[in-house]
């Protein structure tokens, strides 16, 4: 089954590199530009994602982390990973989180990288 | 229509005005006072231990004591010592063993002590002298505490319970109403005369007056001092805002500058990945080297946050701890690989774990740092070696990161840890140098009390010597 994706980040550019790569491996994706049209978008059961790609820094200065733990919150199985400018510089946002469920990427990310991460997120997932 | 209104109110740098009004209020904090009843269960016990030597010296050489004018006592030290001892063990047992509530909190443990030590001082007072000896004078001593620890109010209602307490004694024992029997430290053939309605009423005049300007004087003294105790707190708490709103303002500004970089590099990607159909070699080689110089000034933006962080975080005593050293050069070691294997540069590691006394991220950012020149410097397809050797004796640890590439000239090696300091040299081997590394590894070492130690030889190689002092030792069995 064609595993969906939901990538959210303000630049159209990352949206647009981020969907051709995954979509061009067979993968569904639903690219946003706000966190909060993807939070309104997860009343409609179809549209969750088996795993989301969030960007930290987009409406405000910690939206994405907002989204996270709201996403943590509704689906605490679901993988999320950030994808941020900022790289690791952003860690000292995330007090008190798992190291372990927490993945954070910098932009750009290589394609190959990103696929790998996606394939061994969701292969735990499943 | 959606109408907003916006208005931007200055932060005002005054403190408040009625902040003495406040102090005059306050107690200290919960952390202070358990603090100081600890001291003062101590300081207890050690006059219940000079009330027993008292009782032993009474019992061994009561006719010295005799002799020296002091008649024999009662049971009053006996007495006291037992109140006091048990007081003293219900104070410790409160405090450490029974749940904090409502009705057992510091401030209740430290009025519980005051109320009793003033009743057992008021038993002393009544038995040695209440006005031949100095003893009402150790009245004072609960005064001036009372005002440290609790607010000025309280402090006076204290002051008026050490007034009541003397002047009911003074009262009792003058005989004013009824007849009690006296039992003085000072034998009354020393002490010259017996006590009188008038002498006792100076005395009563007297202390009492003294009573209220200490705590007058004390407790102004106390107001003064929690306002700066206060003034302090409020320009910490400023420092302390103003240093987040900083961090979120470079990193916004981190974030505006390196977004549209990491648009254009993504996009790269796309193409050198073959995601927009086959690419002539010399394009995309080409892009290549645009990705790289896009990948440098990646780094020297995010470079310059993390300078900035580490500038301002300082030495925070909050994050310091003890870290294995083989830990973090596991995980620098992590990063780095895919930046080695890129150079075809073998990491080599040697690693006697220990324990380094220090910040964890930063001790973080000084290895990698180092050890990302090593690699950056070295020459194609060499190694780089990282190692560490515990000096049991001295409980000190150094960890080496040793190169074999281009060096450093005798003329650079002093100016390497100045900020943005490169050599064209270095430059021409490693085109994505920021010149910052050495910077993030100077305020490091400098925030974690670390020695850096350079040996470099042009062509030859470099080796850093890292050397952390009051480690804690891992015993291997």
């Amino acid at each position: 089954m064609t595993k969906k994706i939901a990538h959210i980040d303000d630049d159209p550019d990352i949206r647009d590199t981020v969907k051709r790569v995954l979509e061009m491996h067979g993968y569904q994706v639903d690219s946003y530009h706000t966190s909060s049209d993807f939070i309104n978008s997860l009343d409609n059961s179809e549209k969750v994602p088996d795993l989301a790609i969030l960007d930290v820094m987009v409406e405000s200065m910690d939206a994405g982390l907002t989204t996270y733990i709201q996403l943590h919150e509704r689906f605490p199985k679901m993988h999320a990973i950030f994808m941020t400018s900022l790289g690791d510089t952003i860690l000292p946002y995330f007090e008190n989180k798992s190291q372990e469920w927490v993945c954070i990427l910098e932009k750009p990310v290589q394609p190959t990288i990103l696929l790998t991460i996606i394939q061994d997120r969701l292969g735990k997932a499943s | 229509m959606t109408t907003a209104n916006f208005s931007w109110n200055r932060p005002t740098q005054e403190l408040d005005s009625t902040l003495e009004k406040k102090i005059t209020y306050q107690k200290l904090s919960d952390g202070i006072l358990i603090s100081n009843i600890r001291l003062f269960i101590i300081f207890r016990w050690a006059i219940v231990l000079g009330l027993i030597l008292f009782q032993i010296v009474a019992i061994v050489a009561s006719d010295t004591l005799t002799q020296l004018g002091i008649k024999d006592q009662e049971d009053w030290p006996l007495a006291v010592t037992v109140i006091l001892t048990i007081a003293n063990i219900a104070y410790a047992y409160a405090l450490d063993y029974c749940q904090p509530s409502k009705h057992n909190t510091p401030s209740i443990n430290i009025w519980v002590q005051i109320i009793i030590d003033l009743l057992c001082l008021s038993v002393v007072v009544h038995f040695v002298g209440s006005t031949e000896t100095p003893a009402p004078f150790f009245y004072i001593l609960h005064i001036a505490l009372a005002c440290i620890f609790f607010s000025t109010l309280e402090s006076l209602f204290v002051t008026a319970i050490v007034s009541a307490m003397y002047s009911i004694l003074l009262v009792i024992e003058s005989g004013m109403f009824f007849q009690v029997p006296q039992s003085m430290l000072i034998d009354a053939h020393y002490s010259g005369e017996k006590l009188h309605k008038g002498h006792i009423l100076v005395w009563m005049a007297a202390l009492n007056t003294l009573f209220l300007t200490v705590w007058y004087v004390v407790s102004r003294l106390a107001i003064i001092l929690k306002q700066h105790e206060q003034h302090l707190r409020e320009a910490y708490e400023q420092i302390h805002q103003a240093q987040i709103a900083k961090d979120q303002y470079a990193m916004l500004m981190t974030h505006q500058l390196k977004a549209p970089l990491d648009a254009i590099r993504s996009k790269i990607n796309l193409i050198n990945g073959g995601y927009c159909g086959p690419v002539p070699t010399e394009i995309a080689d080409v892009l290549d080297r645009i990705d790289k110089r896009g990948s440098s000034m990646a780094k020297l933006i995010l470079d310059v946050l993390r300078l900035e962080r580490l500038k301002t975080a300082g030495r925070n005593l909050e994050a310091i701890e003890y870290i294995s050293i083989s830990s973090i050069i596991d995980k620098c070691v992590e990063k780095l690989k895919p930046v080695a294997d890129a150079r075809q540069v073998e990491l080599i590691l040697s690693i006697e774990d220990f324990r380094a006394h220090g910040i964890a991220d930063q001790i973080e950012i000084l290895i990698e740092n180092i050890a990302s020149n090593a690699i950056s410097y070295s020459h194609v397809g060499k190694s780089v070696e990282i190692s560490s050797i515990v000096n049991k004796n001295q409980n000190t640890a150094v960890v080496s990161i040793t190169d074999h590439g281009i060096g450093i000239e005798e003329k650079d090696l002093p100016n390497i840890f100045n900020e943005y300091f490169y050599s064209p040299r270095a430059v021409l081997h490693n085109q994505s140098s920021s010149g910052i590394g050495l910077s993030l590894v100077k305020i490091a070492a400098a925030n974690n009390n670390l020695q850096l130690k350079v040996t470099s030889e042009p062509e030859v190689g470099t080796t850093f010597f890292i050397t952390f002092t009051d480690i804690q030792q891992i015993d291997i069995h």
